[in-house]
């Protein structure tokens, strides 16, 4: 269906900006991509809840993870469930009748439970002492409380949810069902807030979803994004080297957390944040060739000129020393060169199923999303989330890591602040500072991703 | 301040022409209250200047007049005539610059500062006008579409163009309450409207 901006606005639609409704557009701007994946595969649910096999396509000559098109998280609290011996039968029973309707693909639905530190501490706090997953490197809990970094805003809020869902479909209705299958016929939760977004599209030299999205919203600088980008910023951020193989970013496998009595294998960290994007100050402040370099490091050039797919292959991976040099030299450092000191693995490494991990491989398998949402699409506490009815661009990051330290040394790595000591002396929303001066944090929490087995209320049962 | 917002809120609306200018077809002359400034200007570069008949809302294209910020005049005769409302708290403003560069056709090269962190800067050389989208085309003038700028149109979207040797731009801050969309829009509306001024004999 072809729907332009004026078309849209004439119709009834546009009652529905703003809210949950700008959404619906997604399957009306965006066919069901295709997917090469290995469907047998694919129909038996992982041990892991994070792991949704996506499929490829080529881009620009590089290997690109098709992202599923809809992409959901709602945030709650415990409701007065009394026993949680229950409350884990009666999720469960509902999980798994999400797992007898839906394929586990994208085509499907994808649904990962996370749980949060104020459950762990407030819900199941003896079980939680003896079995919560340790990160040994850090000499810390693999789960901490959530913490502003030196580019966040003051004000960010550090949000302290028991449980977070997210669901990923390529079509809208999966989502739909599941969110009320979870959150309105059960009485176990009470809802704190639906974040929604859209991902993906124009790999094959067609107007992306985030372009088309934006365009339809109406977001200052929606006309600025490239025809074809598959995010508002404009450059492929999904190239199959720069997300985390499927088990790496679970607990057990890069070694760095003691799983203890073993409860939580096959478990993950997730780091969840809405991020606005300035897209105005990114387009119009920064040429081409700046943003290239300052979305991946100063000293690499595009392929082409206006080139989206950037390759960052084990063989292009920055380390602190480059990352220094290119600071010294040109006096700032790329978003993803700052990063890949600490995403990437420094060594090669066999996990414990005997995949080789060589050095240069990503850790986080990001699930991250553009989003129109301003911060969320709903939310019980409008005025603590500033919330506005105003659509508005931005990204709902989420990311798969083994631990919270670890996602701590990423986002750190991104302000120039690097495990080895260095700290490259950048203000906190400098220009020399990757992305973080067009980008503003508003919240951001920690959760742990239990696997399958124990998604509903873990440690409930023990 | 709310009268501010309010104005603002109406130059929202479809441009309307100004009373010094009408179009439909008839190209107009620099109004009769703005004519001497660009006249002047004209004199003082020795080489034609753009005389605009449409502004931007609460704009006018007086020089000497409310709303003239910048008038700088180099020593090879390039111009830099701004007109500038700055409106109250976070009303908006509403910013136009025009430039010309007699007997030059290249871009010029800024300097590009780069804020490292507190009283520390980082300079560079590059463009004054970069990223070009396209060009747009009106009252006989082919202009290209520059959305990265940098001095006293940074953050603007600007049109340049060539005429008999001499490069010319016009650029309109986005800010609020004009967005891209808006920005562009109304640059389009300037352009419609220019006049070339020519220095008298």
């Amino acid at each position: 269906m072809r729907l332009t901006r004026r078309r849209l606005l004439g119709s009834a639609l546009a009652g529905a900006l703003g809210g949950a409704g700008i959404y619906e557009l997604v399957d009306q701007l965006a066919g069901t991509p295709a997917r090469a994946i290995d469907a047998a595969a694919a129909a038996a649910l992982p041990p892991e809840q994070h792991v949704l096999d996506l499929g490829t396509v080529t881009s620009e000559g590089v290997e690109v993870v098709v992202p599923p098109l809809h992409s959901e998280l709602v945030t709650a609290t415990l409701a007065d469930v009394g026993d949680l011996a229950a409350a884990r039968h009666e999720l469960e029973q509902a999980l798994g009748r999400l797992d007898a309707e839906y394929a586990g693909t994208a085509a499907g639905l994808g649904v990962t439970v996370a749980w949060g530190l104020p459950y762990f501490e407030r819900h199941v706090a003896a079980a939680w002492a003896k079995h919560g997953p340790l990160d040994r490197r850090a000499g810390k809990p693999a789960l901490l409380p959530p913490r502003r970094f030196p580019s966040d805003p003051h004000d960010t809020i550090l949000e302290d949810n028991d449980v977070a869902v997210l669901l990923r479909s390529d079509t809208l209705a999966h989502v739909d069902a599941a969110r009320t299958a979870l959150f309105d016929d059960l009485k176990l939760f009470r809802t704190t807030s639906i974040r929604r977004g859209f991902a993906g599209g124009g790999f094959a030299g067609k107007t992306s979803l985030p372009k088309k999205m934006a365009m339809a919203a109406g977001v200052p600088g929606a006309d600025l994004i490239p025809a074809t980008a598959e995010l508002f910023l404009g450059f492929t951020s999904t190239q199959k080297s720069g997300l985390g193989p499927r088990r790496i970013a679970s607990f057990e496998t890069l070694g760095l957390v003691d799983l203890r009595g073993g409860y939580f294998r096959n478990g993950t960290h997730m780091h969840v944040s809405h991020i606005a994007e300035d897209l105005e100050a990114w387009y119009l402040n920064f040429d081409f060739d700046e943003r290239v370099l300052t979305a991946f490091a100063p000293s690499l050039k595009a392929p082409r000129p206006d080139a989206q797919t950037i390759p960052q292959g084990p063989q292009d991976v920055s380390d602190t020393a480059r990352v220094r040099r290119d600071f010294r030299t040109a006096g700032r450092f790329g978003h993803s060169g700052s990063i890949q000191p600490t995403s990437r693995l420094q060594h090669d490494v066999v996990g414990p199923d005997g995949t080789a991990y060589p050095k240069g491989t990503a850790i986080p398998q990001r699930a991250d999303f553009n989003t129109l949402d301003n911060p969320f699409a709903w939310t019980s506490r409008p005025e603590r989330d500033g919330f506005s009815s105003d659509p508005a661009a931005g990204v709902h990051f989420v990311v798969f890591n083994p631990s919270s330290d670890d996602f701590e040394r990423n986002r750190l790595a991104m302000d120039g602040v690097f495990p080895d000591g260095t700290t490259l002396p950048v203000g906190p929303q400098s220009r020399a500072q990757g992305f973080n001066s067009v980008l503003t944090t508003t919240h951001r929490q920690n959760f742990l991703v239990p696997p399958r087995a124990h998604r509903a209320f873990p440690l409930a049962e023990l | 301040m709310v009268a501010a917002a309010a104005a603002l809120a109406l130059c929202l609306l479809p441009a309307a022409a100004p009373a010094a200018h009408r179009a439909g077809g008839t190209r107009a002359a620099c109004p009769k209250a703005w004519a001497k400034g660009w006249l002047a200007l004209a004199k003082k570069v020795q080489a034609p200047v753009y005389c605009p008949t449409w502004m931007p809302n609460p704009l006018d294209g007086h020089i000497g007049g409310e709303w003239q910020d910048i008038y700088s005049i180099g020593k090879d005769r390039s111009y830099l005539v701004g007109f500038l409302y700055h409106g109250e708290g976070a009303s908006g403003d509403v910013h136009v610059n025009f430039r010309g560069y007699p007997g030059r056709t290249r871009i010029p090269r800024c300097r590009i500062v780069v804020p490292i962190s507190a009283g520390k800067i980082r300079n560079g050389i590059g463009p004054c006008f970069a990223d070009p989208r396209g060009r747009t085309k009106a009252n006989g003038i082919t202009a290209t579409v520059y959305t990265v700028n940098q001095d006293a149109d940074q953050w603007h979207v600007l049109l340049a163009w060539r005429r008999a040797g001499t490069l010319y731009t016009v650029s309109e801050h986005v800010i609020r309450p004009y967005n891209f969309s808006h920005v562009v829009k109304n640059l389009d509306a300037l352009l419609r409207g220019l006049v070339l001024v020519r220095p008298a004999r």
